[in-house]
């Protein structure tokens, strides 16, 4: 059996200024183990994703069960363990969406980016994602490339402002 | 506690309030099926096995979950339940892959025997023969995933006796898995106190110790049940 985490695994993260955001959150929540879906959402935001050594540092900071907090993550579809990429291209399929083209969005990205719905590229500038529906069928076909809304898009726009967007 | 009058299956009853439908069934010597329930352990109604039908509701409510009230006129037995059972049932064999033939647990699951008990003889849905893995990482036990129902009883049992919760669920719907940590082998696990009490409170044989084969495995559920009791009574 393995020893439990020690302080070491907590230590290389304690240089981050992001584990400050969480660590105060948690702080803040006068350390109530049921204070751990914010305490997460603080995280998931921070990084993007939830790495390991960080679960492990809300773990031991909030005294809870490690198998709680992994089922916690792993039951909201907010919460991420993987990467999701530095940008986010998230392609609606919704009936609408779909009718207009969504899919020829999604073939033409995988083309150019070979990146499929739910991968991230190796260099991790870039992640795909799919939604059921955003709720904004009146724009049709609609992409969100970093959170800003994509109205009608086009193959070709879309493919091009994702360079844009990827360019250091 | 208050004594109230309740009418199960046209009979009419003494119960105390405060107790669930189906403690007041047991203490009756009414049968109920349940599969997620074990005594002691908080009851979250996962099975559906319970259900029972309760006059002036449209819905099947579980038993085990159900507080008693005065004046309840509960049905256990009618057509509608026993039909609901039977899919519960079938759907219990069609999601994993329940194999008893090759199976430590054959002849005292309680699944295999909840089986004859609602007279399964085929099963009306596809079974979905998901991948499932068996994790062999413990030193001395098994976790076969092929095996389980889901009903979280060794999830409760580690959280609630033991206090060390190295089981949790992940995920959700067809993709839900007993975890140990964060998804890690069993055997390396940091919770884990290797007590076994997971082992006697898995109904089916998807917990098991490495040293037994087909048809050996011998479960104490009552254990549980009796360690709880002693330790109410500070014994």
């Amino acid at each position: 059996m393995n020893a439990a985490p020690t302080v070491k695994d907590i230590e290389p993260v304690k240089a981050d200024p992001r584990l400050k955001l969480i660590a105060a959150k948690i702080k803040k929540e006068n350390f109530k183990p049921d204070s751990l879906i914010e305490v997460l959402h603080i995280a998931q935001n921070a990084y993007g994703y939830l790495p390991m050594n960080v679960l492990k540092y809300i773990t031991k900071a909030l005294h809870l069960p490690p198998a709680r907090v992994y089922s916690t993550v792993s039951f909201y579809h907010f919460f991420s363990l993987k990467s999701k990429g530095d940008h986010t291209c998230l392609v609606c399929t919704g009936t609408a969406c779909y009718v207009k083209g969504a899919q020829a969005i999604l073939n033409e990205i995988e083309k150019t980016f070979s990146l499929r719905p739910g991968q991230v590229s190796t260099d991790n500038k870039l992640g795909v994602s799919v939604a059921r529906c955003i709720g904004a069928c009146g724009l049709a076909p609609v992409v969100v490339l970093d959170e800003e809304v994509q109205a009608r898009a086009s193959t070709t726009e879309i493919v091009e402002k994702i360079n844009k967007m990827v360019a250091p | 506690m208050a004594k109230i009058i309740v009418y199960i299956d046209d009979k009419k009853l003494e119960a105390e309030s405060g107790k669930t439908i189906l403690e007041v069934c047991r203490e009756n010597d009414i049968e109920i099926l349940t599969m997620c329930h074990l005594e002691g352990i908080t009851d979250i109604g996962a099975c559906r096995l319970c259900l029972v039908e309760i006059e002036g509701n449209n819905k099947l409510l579980s038993a085990c979950t159900t507080k008693i009230a005065a004046n309840m006129v509960i049905k256990t037995k009618t057509e509608r339940i026993k039909k609901y059972q039977r899919i519960t049932t079938e759907l219990f064999f069609a999601e994993r892959n329940h194999v008893c033939s090759v199976c430590v647990a054959n002849g005292k699951c309680e699944l295999q025997k909840l089986g004859y008990k609602v007279g399964l003889d085929h099963i009306r849905y596809p079974f979905l023969f998901p991948q499932c893995e068996v994790d062999t990482s413990h030193e001395w036990y098994v976790l076969d995933h092929n095996r389980c129902i889901m009903c979280t009883r060794c999830v409760r049992v580690c959280a609630e006796v033991e206090g060390a919760h190295n089981w949790d669920v992940m995920n959700r719907g067809n993709q839900v898995r007993i975890i140990s940590d964060f998804n890690t082998p069993w055997g390396e696990s940091t919770t884990c106190t290797s007590c076994g009490k997971c082992l006697h409170a898995c109904p089916t044989g998807a917990i098991w110790p490495k040293d037994i084969v087909q048809g050996q495995l011998n479960k104490n559920p009552g254990m549980i049940t009796e360690l709880i009791e002693k330790r109410k009574l500070g014994l």
